[in-house]
């Protein structure tokens, strides 16, 4: 039974913190939702410009386009596997794991410098010049935004990967990876379209 | 003693010492500053100076559009590429960043928040705006800009139209995230006032259709300057924007005019807004009918344009169900007015012009999809952007008017401003009414250097509404250079009181001009209309809302 000294120190005691906003994570998810727009809107231009040629009984590609599936196909398992190793950061963050949480950051960020690299491979091996065709100036146009998206997101889990480092993350306040991640999760979805459109449909 | 006198003797020292962290003042308080209600400020002022250069342009091309055999004022060339601009800069640089600066400097004490969600992030984005715009312009003089000659200009136009766009999408994000994550406790997103919920829907679906519009600018500069030129260049460059000046996407614009109009006539109407969630509902409405990134012109492999989507049923359903929303909240309006005591103040003298004009050119829409009348691709839908757009400047104006004393901490001159933007909007009908009819007997919406044929009618019977028109637009122009002044010629004398208008809303229970950090103290929220409910405690509690 509570007695009148317990009373008066509940009485006293500062109120509670009130909910913690999500500033970070609504604003990146704001900013996620537009930077996926401007791909989305330029494979939607792609499809239809595909769709008209085709119908047309022409061939998309250009003859000399060498388009193979395996980079694409690469760049896709490379991102999948990314969306583990967020997650990771995210759990290990969660219990207070920093050792965890940094291997993952790191693991994160070479599967994302993988990425680029594997994209751009791609880009050699189609050998077609971007002022050859409007095909090759959709294709580079496109996946260079995902390839700048894949970019901004690593420098998104870096800075929040210094941050953790610097005990400012941790398993109460990890919004700035949260965030970092949704950005990541949104990257990733953009490009499952753009490697469907581009990659399989050719 | 020594004890006390001690401490004393620091403090002293301390004070003598200089300021590690003395205020900036002067440029590098304007240009360093997060503070939002400066960059609010901000916005508005530059924005206002970029829509006075829009009205301008537009006023000498319909005067070009008179006679344009015999009296030409830039040639057919020239024209088309001023026409450009009027429209460009008119909702880029002016319609679009009026309303944000209004909502950076109001949105945080309408909802209760000692800031903005970004600050530093609204800083930036006004400064990379008012760059890129200066920039933007400045490549029509150096032959650039849709039509342009010079294709380096023209690119540089498309760069900096995108640079401009990224600018108002990042101000848009710190202002949407406010509403969402900075609201009092107590202020549920249903109780948010009218405005800032207008800026949560509309800003949202301009969230999803600038970055479409800097997607296809985008486009048009690699292929121009990487590319194959294969999308028309600068002579196609316009067709990649001027979708957004069409229906649905213009009605989108719109949106925080109507959220403005909506806190205003409640105070005017000394009345609790009736039916708030439905207010809300039909504002949410009017914001997802307007996402029309849909609706552009398409690309096609032989660098023409193509718009399938014209008299299609999505098209035709959408131009009929926009005006549903706005009809809804000017019956809404009405109600409220009848049901209070309404003082006639400018700001709702102001609010309704505004949506009388907004609800005119929304209607006007109604007209354009039914495919007998035969008006898309006419002056008619350029009235409606008219009515639509300087319908929304008025109901920003009102907006500024409403809230000078928190933006300014002075009221305007009541009779300039009332005289100013009554001005703006009957010139807006005067421009727009000849549009519609010279569309409606065939004029096409542009014609560079005049008029070569209409479907039927008389060509000298449309080259004079051109001229009317033209001294329409003129008469805005004028009104605005009224409003202008009323902006620099604040009230003189003492401050206008914290709540000069007897408000319902959080912003004004603070001072005028707030201090930093906005509030002391906040009161309870348990409606929509907090103060409203202080004043009127005994009353209010037997009124229906809902």
């Amino acid at each position: 039974m509570a007695t009148a000294t317990d009373l008066e120190i509940f009485s006293t005691a500062p109120p509670p913190p009130p909910a913690r906003p999500r500033v970070l994570l609504i604003g990146s998810a704001l900013a996620s939702g537009s930077a996926a727009m401007v791909v989305l809107a330029l494979v939607a231009q792609y499809a239809r410009l595909r769709s008209d040629v085709i119908s047309g009984g022409n061939t998309w590609l250009p003859e000399e386009a060498n388009a193979q599936l395996t980079p694409g196909n690469m760049g896709m398992v490379t991102l999948v596997m990314s969306m583990v190793t967020v997650a990771w950061i995210v759990h290990a963050l969660r219990h207070d794991d920093r050792t965890h949480a940094l291997l993952a950051f790191g693991v994160t960020l070479l599967l994302g410098a993988a990425f680029i690299n594997v994209t751009v491979f791609g880009w050699q091996q189609l050998g077609l010049g971007a002022a050859g065709s409007t095909q090759a100036l959709l294709i580079y146009t496109i996946t260079g935004l995902v390839v700048a998206m894949v970019g901004a997101g690593m420098l998104f889990l870096a800075v929040m990967a210094f941050r953790a480092l610097g005990g400012q993350l941790t398993g109460r306040s990890a919004e700035g990876v949260v965030a970092a991640v949704l950005f990541w999760y949104v990257t990733v979805a953009v490009y499952a379209v753009v490697w469907y459109a581009i990659t399989i449909t050719k | 003693m020594t004890v006390t006198e001690a401490p004393r003797a620091a403090a002293v020292e301390a004070a003598a010492a200089p300021s590690p962290s003395a205020p900036p003042t002067g440029l590098a308080a304007v240009v360093g500053s997060g503070d939002p209600r400066t960059i609010g400020k901000l916005f508005v002022g530059t924005s206002l100076l970029f829509l006075l250069a829009s009205g301008v342009a537009g006023t000498l091309v319909g005067v070009e559009q008179y006679q344009s055999d015999s009296s030409q004022i830039f040639g057919a060339d020239t024209a088309v590429r001023v026409f450009t601009l009027h429209s460009t800069a008119g909702l880029f640089l002016g319609v679009l960043p009026l309303l944000l600066g209004l909502a950076t400097a109001v949105v945080p004490l309408q909802v209760g928040a000692a800031t903005v969600a970004f600050p530093r992030a609204s800083a930036a984005a006004y400064w990379t705006w008012l760059v890129s715009g200066g920039v933007m312009l400045s490549t029509y003089a150096l032959d650039g800009g849709p039509f342009g000659s010079d294709s380096d200009a023209v690119a540089l136009y498309a760069l900096a139209l995108i640079a401009v766009i990224v600018a108002l999408i990042v101000a848009t994000i710190s202002v949407v995230t406010t509403v969402l994550t900075l609201r009092a406790p107590g202020m549920s997103l249903r109780r948010a006032p009218l405005f800032s919920w207008s800026m949560v829907v509309g800003g949202s679906v301009w969230l999803l259709v600038l970055p479409v519009q800097a997607a296809m600018l985008l486009l048009a500069f690699l292929d121009m300057r990487y590319g194959p030129n294969a999308f028309g260049g600068a002579s196609l460059l316009y067709d990649r924007i001027a979708w957004v000046f069409w229906q649905p996407t213009l009605y989108v614009v719109a949106v925080p005019a109507l959220g403005i109009i909506g806190d205003i006539v409640p105070v005017f109407a000394r009345r609790r807004h009736q039916r708030h969630k439905a207010a809300m509902v039909l504002l949410g409405l009017a914001a997802s009918f307007g996402f029309g990134a849909w609706a552009q012109v398409g690309v096609t492999m032989d660098g023409g344009g193509s718009a399938p989507w014209v008299d299609g049923g999505p098209w035709q359903v959408i131009g009929v169900l926009a005006v549903l929303p706005v009809l809804g909240l000017l019956g809404l309006w009405t109600l409220t007015l009848g049901a209070g005591r309404p003082k006639l103040g400018t700001p709702l003298v102001l609010a309704m012009l505004s949506g009388l004009l907004v609800f005119l050119g929304i209607a006007g829409g109604i007209g354009t999809v039914i495919v007998a009348l035969d008006l898309d691709g006419t002056t008619w839908m350029t009235a409606q952007a008219l009515l639509v757009l300087i319908g929304t400047v008025v109901a920003a104006l009102a907006g500024v008017a409403f809230w000078a004393p928190k933006l300014y901490g002075k009221l305007l001159p009541d009779s300039l401003v009332r005289l100013g933007a009554t001005l703006m909007a009957l010139g807006a009908l005067v421009a727009a009414v000849p549009l519609a009819i010279a569309g409606s007997i065939g004029q096409a919406r542009f014609v560079a250097g005049g008029i070569d044929s209409v479907a039927s009618g008389d060509v000298s019977t449309v080259e004079t509404l051109d001229l009317v028109s033209a001294i329409g637009l003129g008469v805005t122009v004028l009104g605005a250079l009224l409003v202008g002044g009323a902006l620099l010629a604040r009230r003189r004398g003492d401050g206008p009181g914290d709540d000069p208008w007897e408000g319902h809303t959080l912003e004004w229970t603070t001072s005028s001009p707030p201090p930093i950090g906005n509030f002391a103290t906040l009161p309870a929220i348990t409606s929509e209309a907090p103060l409203y409910d202080a004043r009127y405690a005994p009353a209010s509690s037997t009124e229906s809302t809902d």
